[in-house]
């Protein structure tokens, strides 16, 4: 029952994740970070089996970066969410499936765009404007179908964003003990301390 | 001859391996490569061949690598070699970095790339690389800067300040005059003006022909332009004249 | 609701009319009942040959880049696009190669003969047999809705301007009794100089 949301607006992406981490009917963790640098203007959010999911993403990051090092070039969102579907499509038909749902906030410094894409463990690959994976989804979509404008800036994103959450936290039968945010844009990823 | 520089995992009698000292003196015609460590930065330098006239610097790829945000490379001899040492290294780092959770610190990397080049020392179908590395940086966590150097045998060391490749022999007498482990560069201007100080004493070029990168603590890697090196070099160049300068007028007032 | 072909919906169509032919898709992506992206074509071109996907969302994006590497490659060797007929020899032995491990996805082919000026349709299964129609091919999670309205709608020998109409109303009406296919479509008219792109507005339930 992790949560992550993303959003993208005009001029950056911004990336929520559950700080829960549950087994079972316990909490053993309160203050996760579900979410992965993959470069400098790429951030991953992930959520799925755990071990699979921490592993993955690592083997996502160490790749990434490889590729940065041997190539001296940061490879864009687009890129980068393109290698991930790949690696989730050869997954799934591999003895042992990553059982990894993931969400990808970039900002193209060539292009000067921000981008969210939604990949699922099947490989599943989609460009959103918001995106989230669970029941998360269920919650939020319609609050952000109504409230979501494409022009929108970091700070409206992040009331928006806040809405969503105060929903969940109504709703969700389980306490996921808050969110930590990211917001990817032109000057890289930065947190939020005091969402 | 003998016989015995024929196979590569075959000693000659008296205890030689001929193909890996043939790979030493691939390393001794290589352009040259120094390492300098200062107080709280290292420096890694070399010569590049002669840039020919058609040739565009800016693309030709440099001889100083970056293996992972806190270890350069830089190496002497076989070109075409060292890139397949390069490669291991950025893939045996990021490996590391994923399995143990922690970057490679020096002295792992330094071992590995040895590692690999004695591999190629002892068995049948291969040639020893013939190519010698000074590997720099910093470890994770540390502010201690750190230099390296390996050999084609798979031996390293490490060193204060090392010269690889041609006229290697020159460059090291010269540090061996003019750096004190005692007191060493204790500002990076100082570290990378000892650097091209060095390099210019095998390099006739000058700042066209020579690389610099300087690696300081928490993954701070510049690699300096051929401008900023030119403002070292007319520096250097400089004080050398006012010296000869100060050398006549003293012959003169004898 | 676990099968593989039926997750994200979707439906792809095609027709054959008097020297043209259309194809068409819907737009809707989504994970069982809750829909996720409106903007995810099924419909793809290699040279003058077009391919429509439907099924599993991720084999369908994974087998137009195996297709897209596939004509490419072909394009180099024999330096011409390749052909609706050949293409469809080649749609079908790779989706075989899979037998035992299949993609999930109901391919259809459509396009024009650039030599004979033929219009040609063909669908598949997802293991790979073909089947050539001389009217109409249906694929896809409304396809048993698409088989009523092509039956009833189709007449052989259409101008351009009527088969767009045709397609475009049993497309429409297809999906608006299949609750996970329609969120608007994309239709394609194909003749021997000319492709028209048009999207439509569909009930957005």
């Amino acid at each position: 029952m992790d949560i992550i949301l993303g959003i993208r607006v005009k001029d950056s992406v911004i990336l929520a994740s559950s700080k829960a981490v549950t087994r079972g009917i316990s909490v053993l963790k309160a203050d996760d970070d579900k979410t992965r640098v993959l470069s400098d203007h790429t951030l991953m959010s992930f959520t799925g089996e755990p071990g699979d999911s921490v592993q993955f993403a690592e083997y996502i990051q160490a790749n990434i970066q490889l590729y940065s090092i041997r190539e001296n070039c940061e490879l864009s969102p687009h890129a980068a969410s393109s290698f991930i579907r790949q690696e989730l499509a050869k997954s799934i038909r591999s003895r042992k499936p990553f059982q990894v749902n993931v969400l990808v906030g970039g900002y193209d410094t060539r292009k000067e765009s921000p981008h969210l894409y939604q990949i699922d463990y099947l490989g599943t690959k989609v460009d959103l404007p918001y995106a989230a994976h669970g029941y998360a989804g269920f919650y939020t979509f319609s609050l952000l179908d109504h409230h979501y404008r494409p022009d929108m800036n970091t700070s409206e994103a992040l009331k928006l964003l806040k809405m969503c959450i105060e929903e969940l936290e109504r709703r969700m039968p389980m306490d996921f003990k808050g969110v930590l945010v990211k917001v990817v844009d032109k000057d890289g990823v930065r947190e939020i301390e005091d969402f | 001859m003998s016989g015995y520089d024929r196979a590569l995992s075959i000693f000659s009698p008296d205890g030689h391996i001929f193909q890996v000292e043939y790979a030493g003196e691939a390393v001794k015609r290589g352009t040259c490569a120094v390492g300098i460590k200062g107080k709280d930065c290292v420096v890694v330098g070399c010569e590049r061949r002669s840039t020919l006239k058609l040739q565009d610097p800016r693309i030709t790829p440099s001889k100083i690598s970056k293996i992972d945000s806190h270890v350069v490379l830089s190496f002497a001899g076989l070109n075409a070699d060292s890139r397949i040492l390069i490669e291991k290294a950025r893939v045996e780092a990021q490996s590391h970095k994923l399995t143990l959770e922690d970057p490679v610190t020096i002295e792992y990397v330094t071992r590995y790339v040895a590692g690999v080049q004695q591999r190629y020392t002892q068995s049948g179908g291969v040639r020893p690389f013939g190519v010698s590395t000074l590997i720099a940086g910093f470890d994770p966590r540390d502010t201690t800067p750190k230099l390296y150097q390996t050999e084609p045998s798979g031996i390293y060391s490490a060193w204060s300040a090392q010269a690889i490749g041609r006229n290697s022999k020159t460059v090291r007498e010269f540090l061996e005059k003019n750096y004190s482990k005692e007191a060493p560069p204790s500002t990076e201007q100082d570290c990378v003006k000892l650097t091209v100080k060095a390099l210019l004493e095998v390099v006739q070029t000058g700042a066209k022909n020579i690389e610099i990168t300087v690696v300081k603590p928490n993954s701070q890697l510049t690699n300096l332009t051929s401008e900023e090196i030119g403002k070292y070099v007319d520096e250097i160049e400089l004080e050398k004249q006012q010296e000869l300068d100060k050398k006549k007028k003293r012959r003169e007032e004898n | 609701m676990s099968d593989p072909s039926s997750i994200n919906g979707g439906v792809v169509v095609a027709m054959v009319g008097k020297d043209c032919v259309a194809i068409a898709c819907d737009l809707r992506l989504g994970s069982q009942s809750l829909g996720v992206a409106n903007n995810f074509e099924k419909i793809f071109h290699y040279g003058h040959v077009f391919l429509g996907l439907s099924g599993l969302a991720t084999d369908v994006t994974t087998l137009s880049e195996v297709f897209r590497y596939k004509t490419n490659l072909y394009k180099l060797k024999e330096e011409r696009h390749i052909e609706p007929e050949t293409f469809t020899q080649l749609v079908s032995s790779t989706l075989y190669e899979k037998r035992f491990g299949p993609y999930f996805t109901g391919p259809v082919v459509a396009g024009i003969n650039s030599k004979t000026g033929k219009p040609y349709i063909a669908g598949f299964d997802l293991i790979g047999c073909i089947d050539e129609a001389k009217d109409f091919v249906v694929s896809g999670t409304a396809s048993d809705q698409l088989f009523g309205m092509c039956e009833s709608l189709y007449e052989p020998g259409l101008e351009p301007e009527d088969l767009f109409e045709t397609i475009s109303q049993a497309l429409l009406n297809a999906v608006d009794r299949d609750a996970i296919s329609g969120w608007g479509a994309a239709v394609y008219i194909i003749t021997k100089d000319k492709v028209v792109k048009r999207y439509l507005k569909t009930r957005q339930d």
